[in-house]
């Protein structure tokens, strides 16, 4: 229940965003194409503002519920929507190029990937299983019909049809465990679920059966092994500004989601659903390693790099501690950072007529560019977890985690398979170093991408003196 | 009086039908549109059950928006099969198969 | 057994056989038609669940709109079913086993042992009050904040629908209302001098 308006104060960065939405929706029918950039710049104005406002009442160890406990702001909340702006942010100016030169630069990017924010928040805010579900909703609608932008190109309409039935089934799994669970307990509150959860005798092998759908839905939205049919088709057929979209914020959307259902809602179901997260791990981490290596399609293999990640990121949560929830978060905030570096360099390296997204077409770079090859080693070499680079701890930190909630051997497997998949980033820094270039593609990038590529590269390796603070930060935020 | 077990199978009845339609009819996508409406029906089945026994109008608030989402993820899936088919005069899935690996 | 037992069997048989018909019907219209069937008998059953409000949106809301939504992207795509139907005798046997083996384990752990009559006891028959009134007056207050995210939410269908099928056409003539009326005299009517007629024999 809503008394009075400064009951909203807590939801003020969420209520600017949705103004604003509206206001560039709007705006986006009168302006015309050449004055475009225009749209692009309130849209970065507007993240920059969510920013400042999300910040101006930022209190780490605050716990406010709104509308009777739908929507929560907690500290853990605030530093996943800070690095959910800024991976937008980022997004927002590689794609400006793609798009312009793709001739796909229209107001409806930014008016849907704004909605998708706007719904990335609400999940990650939402303190109910049915603010949860609208949440995921607004996020994956947007992102279905951002998949789809380029109408004229058939792959990009596949894939994102088959984003979409399989969205549409998780979704229905998902609500399916979520009827359950309300069925058993008689509440939507995921507070009120834990607590009589911990309190209440109920049916084990209902509860469990309910875990099951919701862990497997989560699974579906992460793009978790064997849940990962969609994840190389779409990251491969949607345009590569959109990919670039789909793989950073999204995931810190999932954790903080993951983070709300699993470890505040069904806490006291954690030996249930963490055996069920192992194993989604354990699959994650060995297939989309060895299948990630058999990629010729740069964009296809990232997308298998993804899926190895996410197994990072699981092997965090699983643990059920504090330190593993940080750890994943951790984990999610940092690769959102990578992966906006790599799929930014494929960007920097098209152009009109082509599309730098094979591996080959990266032969030679090192003699074409030498600063861009220097960046996209940072990039990769932190993707494969090499130090003194920031991929490298935040790897680190998940596999302490799991070792002291006492799953050792699924922390022996993702070592293995952390050296398993250096090889593959491996290879194209070798084909960037040591083959002769290939093709003259002209460098088209315009300046700001430079900048932020080069900022998004070096982060890499400035993250690394930072570590302590950043991660000192996750741990505030989950006690 | 019924029992809620006989709704709950009754939904779980849809569920099951739903997943195996979802399988039989992997090449049709506007069946698998369909399919995937019966297994939200489904749930709403469950919600609405678990409503009347627990005495608890939260489920049908769920239920309602449900059913909003439904429509609005109904008017997007179709808005892409038609993309699908101006793009490749087919909405067999078999024949979406541009990319492998 | 009562009255209201024997018509939740013959309502939920209708309601099984009607879903099967979905997802085997040859032809996508005869299945969007068992969908409508299915929508109507669910409807049904929801009302002797006392969900008044949510069985007839879902008549309203479903078959109305949803379901001629789908006939409407069925007929125009004029699709050829025969490929569709490819490879459709060969996962049969093996959907029906695998819902077969679900269908026991739901049922084995949905059924009376958890869901029974001893735990969940139905609350009386009559309720006081409106159903909707209740619904709206829980939609307006304390769930006014998902109101608002499902609100948003039919307007990312809205933009997404019209973003991706929307076509300028080119070669298309229309009218431009503001265009025409703010012609002036000189767009259309052009002043010509002409040198005045001086043939000699014509002047009176």
């Amino acid at each position: 229940m809503i008394d009075t308006w400064t009951d909203l104060l807590p939801m003020l960065p969420e209520l600017f965003l949705l103004g604003m939405v509206n206001l560039i929706l709007i705006a986006g029918l009168f302006i015309d194409e050449r004055r475009r950039g225009l749209v692009h710049f309130i849209a970065t104005l507007t993240l920059a503002f969510a920013a400042i406002l999300t910040l101006r009442d930022f209190d780490i160890d605050g716990r406010v519920a709104v509308a009777g406990g739908m929507f929560i702001r907690d500290g853990a909340g605030d530093v996943l929507k800070l690095f959910v702006y800024l991976t937008m942010g980022i997004v927002f100016v590689y794609a400006k190029f793609y798009l312009r030169t793709h001739k796909l630069f229209v107001a409806e990017f930014y008016t849907l990937a704004l909605f998708s924010v706007l719904g990335m928040c609400v999940l990650i805010s939402g303190g109910n299983l049915l603010t949860i579900y609208l949440g995921l909703e607004l996020m994956a609608l947007s992102s279905y019909a951002l998949v789809a932008l380029d109408r004229d190109s058939p792959v990009a309409a596949e894939s994102a049809m088959k984003y979409f039935v399989l969205g549409a089934l998780a979704s229905g799994l998902l609500l399916y465990g979520m009827s359950i669970l309300y069925g058993v307990t008689g509440s939507l509150d995921l507070s009120e679920i834990a607590t009589r959860l911990s309190s209440g005798e109920y049916p084990k092998v209902v509860l469990a059966f309910a875990v099951v759908f919701i862990v497997v839905g989560i699974g579906f939205k992460f793009g978790a092994v064997p849940f990962h049919m969609w994840v190389p088709d779409v990251y491969q057929g949607a345009p590569t500004a959109i990919t670039l979209l789909l793989a950073s914020a999204p995931k810190l959307a999932a954790v903080g989601m993951t983070f709300r259902l699993l470890s505040e809602g069904l806490e006291p179901l954690a030996r249930d659903w963490s055996q069920m997260l192992g194993f989604l791990a354990l699959m994650s981490l060995v297939v989309g390693n060895f299948a990630a290596i058999a990629q010729t399609n740069l964009k296809r293999m990232l997308a298998y790099s993804t899926i190895s990640h996410v197994g990072f990121v699981l092997l965090g949560i699983l643990a059920g501690s504090d330190d593993g929830m940080a750890a994943a978060m951790f984990y999610a905030i940092t690769y959102a950072l990578m992966t906006t570096g790599a799929f930014g360099m494929i960007i920097a390296l098209s152009n009109a007529g082509f599309e730098c997204e094979r591996i080959e077409d990266f032969k030679g770079l090192n003699q074409r560019n030498p600063w861009f090859a220097f960046l996209m080693l940072l990039i990769l070499a932190s993707l494969a977890g090499f130090p003194p680079l920031v991929g490298f701890f935040s790897k680190l930190y998940v596999l302490q985690a799991a070792i002291n909630a006492g799953w050792l051997w699924l922390t022996v497997v993702a070592v293995v398979m952390a050296v398993i998949g250096a090889y593959y980033y491996l290879r194209v820094i070798k084909v960037m170093y040591f083959d002769e270039p290939e093709h003259e593609h002209a460098l088209q990038a315009p300046g700001d991408v430079r900048v932020v590529l080069a900022a998004n590269g070096l982060l890499q390796l400035l993250l690394t003196f930072f570590v302590g603070s950043l991660t000192a930060l996750c741990v505030a935020a989950w006690q | 009086m019924i029992p809620l077990s006989w709704w709950l199978t009754l939904a779980a009845l849809l569920f099951c039908i739903s997943v195996a339609g979802i399988f039989i009819n992997r090449k049709n996508i506007i069946i698998l549109l369909m399919a995937i409406e019966l297994m939200l029906l489904s749930v709403n089945m469950n919600f609405v059950a678990f409503s009347r026994y627990l005495d608890d109008m939260a489920g049908q608030v769920f239920v309602f928006f449900i059913l909003t989402v439904a429509a609005a993820e109904a008017a997007i899936g179709l808005a892409i099969l038609v993309l699908v088919f101006r793009n490749r005069r087919t909405i067999n899935v078999a024949e979406l198969d541009t990319m492998r690996g | 057994m009562n009255y209201e037992s024997y018509l939740f069997l013959a309502l939920a048989t209708l309601l099984v056989i009607a879903a099967g018909a979905v997802v085997t019907l040859r032809n996508p219209v005869h299945a969007a038609m068992s969908l409508v069937l299915t929508f109507f008998t669910s409807a049904m059953l929801w009302i002797l669940l006392r969900a008044e409000f949510l069985g007839i949106t879902l008549v309203l809301v479903y078959v109305g709109a949803v379901m001629v939504l789908f006939l409407f992207v069925v007929m125009m795509l004029d699709i050829n079913v025969v490929p569709l139907r490819e490879g459709f005798a060969r996962y049969l046997p093996v959907g029906l086993l695998v819902a077969g083996i679900m269908a026991a384990q739901m049922v084995a752990v949905l059924g009376g042992h958890h869901f029974g009559l001893e735990r969940y006891t139905a609350p009386p028959a009559v309720i006081e009050g409106s159903n909707t009134a209740a619904l709206g007056q829980l939609l307006y207050t304390g769930y006014v904040y998902p109101f608002e995210i499902a609100a948003v939410i039919l307007l990312v269908a809205i933009v997404a629908a019209i973003a991706l099928t929307h076509r300028r056409r080119e070669g298309v003539k229309l009218q431009d209302p503001g265009k025409q009326t703010m012609v002036r005299k000189a767009d259309r009517l052009r002043v010509v001098k002409m040198p005045s007629d001086t043939r000699e024999g014509h002047g009176a």
